[in-house]
């Protein structure tokens, strides 16, 4: 009851807000707002109308409107758009899931020490913000099939028996190399972050558990994995809706080949755009991974106001 | 934090694992930090050279003079630089009134902070295209202007959520005092919000600083020779007749060094920076 009132209180204090000039808000936010106006929704109309159009830059034709026949290509009739939301989604399944398999894991492992926990997390933070155009160089130089240390270690550890892969050459490694750079650059990002949830979990709940005589194992999965639960659904909608934008570490490391292993749904979109310059079929490309990640990110920012209701309450 | 005893074995266990993690992502960088010091001759030999024969300078130098000596590099530090710090002074200035104004009066309610954060999911890849087609219009294709303006879009609404965040964190009553005081908001923003959110302004300044600074599908596609960021002129190196390795991994070392140093001095933001708020840590 009184909880109810205090919590009240508060809503009241936080919206009503600090008092001011009518018009100062409005003021305030107004030129941000006209910028990113101009520079988000008036580039998206032109894409829209542009979508609605056959217009090849190549050509001399002008552009000729055709309705929604690029949306019907593209969904209906175009199997390499298909197949590059496939190669995406199985990126986000193999190289997200992994991530936050191998996250939660270190996190939990750090989260034991007592000794060095900060020196070895802020090492393991390293590769997370290097730019991803980078990391695929420094990858390339590793998975070189001659002079590469990749093969040489494996080697090395084989006797002999294998080594002188070209990984990024075949059909069957191509990818699984890709998803292994994405999973070097963010599985520190989920270990940052479950390590915030684990900390944020209050001990009574381990103390009572350790009363009830519960196992180490039950403990894990009645208590920890739960309560790491939300953090966690953050780091997979932020990581889901990165995969969509795979792009850098593909072109420098495969340009979506060998064939299309590798042409995810970004390089495809690139690639019909600014290599082939269909534009209208691009912009229909373009408009319909929006559609898809507008409603992921929707999921994200919906998680993010109940999460803020939950702390005004 | 609840104290637990392992047994020394387990310790030992966990220790050996997380080594064995810090090897695997500690490697790549290492590996590229060795080969920058290499000889063409070095780089091409097998077994792999793990400790080159002279460390030396050579290759950084090779890869950051101007033509036809070397590489240009610090040409497109410089290009990187500017870019980056236009977009971020660019984003401060606009996005700290409009987040203060977001996070005390709730201006336009949940529905504008929604649209401003949901503009930063964006795949860029789909942004640019028609952004292409407007600054080619206008003639500002390979200018800083274009690349400015195009980060823009998602550091600006980067900014403003961050920004947002820190301000509602802030208690009001410090303001409230100065407004009874006959202060104007403005003043009141300037001179008591700003200055108590300094630590997070910091943050935030280096955050933008650096995702700007690692942008590559913009730089990639709306610029060309004029400007040339560090992660264009990378790749562009790998393309290349003659691979000059040496001077590759040198040139990317220098790209890398903002985004090292950010995320070992700036750890206790870094959570909150990636995930726009949604983890405070």
């Amino acid at each position: 009851m009184s909880n109810d009132v205090i919590a009240k209180k508060r809503k009241n204090r936080t919206s009503t807000g600090l008092r001011t000039g009518r018009w100062t808000p409005t003021f305030f936010v107004l030129p941000a707002v006209i910028l990113l106006f101009l520079i988000t929704i008036v580039p998206f109309i032109i894409e829209l109308i542009l979508s609605l159009h056959v217009y090849e830059f190549t050509s001399l034709a002008d552009p000729q409107f055709v309705g929604l026949q690029n949306y019907v290509d593209v969904l209906l009739h175009d199997a390499r758009f298909w197949n590059a939301m496939k190669i995406t989604f199985i990126f986000i399944i193999g190289a997200v899931g992994l991530e936050l398999l191998l996250g939660v894991s270190l996190a939990l492992l750090l989260n034991r020490l007592r000794r060095g926990r900060s020196l070895i997390t802020s090492l393991l933070l390293i590769p997370v913000m290097i730019a991803p155009v980078v990391s695929g160089m420094m990858w390339f130089m590793i998975y070189d099939d001659k002079f590469g240390p990749l093969n040489y270690i494996i080697e090395i550890v084989s006797f002999g028996h294998f080594g002188g892969t070209a990984w990024l050459a075949q059909l069957s490694t191509a990818l699984p190399s890709v998803m292994v750079v994405d999973i070097w650059q963010w599985t520190p990002f989920i270990i940052l972050i479950a390590l915030a949830g684990l900390q944020s979990i209050p001990p009574e709940l381990y103390e009572a558990a350790e009363v009830d005589g519960c196992g180490a194992w039950q403990t894990l999965w009645n208590i920890t994995l739960p309560m790491l639960a939300p953090v966690m659904v953050v780091g997979f909608l932020i990581r889901f809706m990165d995969a969509f934008k795979l792009f850098d570490v593909v072109y420098l490391l495969t340009r979506g080949g060998p064939g299309s292993a590798t042409e995810t749904i970004s390089f495809y979109t690139y690639l019909r755009g600014f290599k082939q310059f269909s534009i209208g079929y691009t912009a229909a490309l373009a408009f319909i991974q929006l559609i898809v990640i507008i409603f992921v990110s929707k999921l994200f920012i919906g998680y993010l106001q109940r999460q803020r209701g939950e702390e005004v309450a | 934090m609840r104290e637990r005893k392992d047994r020394p074995i387990t310790r030992i266990i966990i220790y050996a694992i997380l080594l064995l993690a810090l090897a695997f992502f500690l490697f790549p960088v290492l590996w590229t930090f060795v080969t920058s010091f290499k000889t063409q001759k070095e780089f091409f030999s097998y077994p792999p050279v793990f400790v080159p024969q002279q460390i030396d300078l050579h290759n950084y130098i090779g890869a950051m003079i101007p033509p036809p000596d070397g590489r240009n590099g610090f040409k497109s530090l410089m290009d990187s630089g500017i870019v980056a710090l236009g977009t971020t002074i660019l984003s401060m200035i606009l996005g700290a009134p409009a987040a203060y104004s977001l996070a005390r009066w709730k201006t336009g309610g949940d529905d504008l902070s929604f649209w401003i954060l949901s503009t930063r999911m964006f795949p860029p890849v789909a942004a640019a295209l028609p952004l292409f087609f407007i600054f080619q219009k206008l003639k500002l294709l390979d200018t800083y202007y274009v690349l400015i303006l195009a980060n823009t879009i998602f550091v600006l609404a980067f900014v403003i959520w961050m920004l947002k965040g820190y301000f509602e964190d802030l208690p009001t009553e410090l303001e409230e005092a100065a407004l009874i005081d006959g202060c104007s908001s403005f003043r009141a923003f300037t001179l008591i919000a700003l200055p108590l959110v300094a630590p997070g302004l910091v943050a935030t300044t280096l955050f933008a600083f650096v995702f700007t600074w690692n942008e590559f599908l913009f730089a990639l596609l709306l610029t060309r020779r004029a400007v040339r960021t560090l992660t264009v002129m990378v790749p562009s190196l790998v393309g290349g007749h003659e691979i000059l390795w040496g001077e590759i991994a040198a040139a990317g070392i220098v790209a890398i060094i903002p985004g090292i140093v950010l995320a070992l001095l700036l750890q206790r933001y870094l959570i909150r920076g990636l995930t726009l708020g949604a983890v405070k840590g």
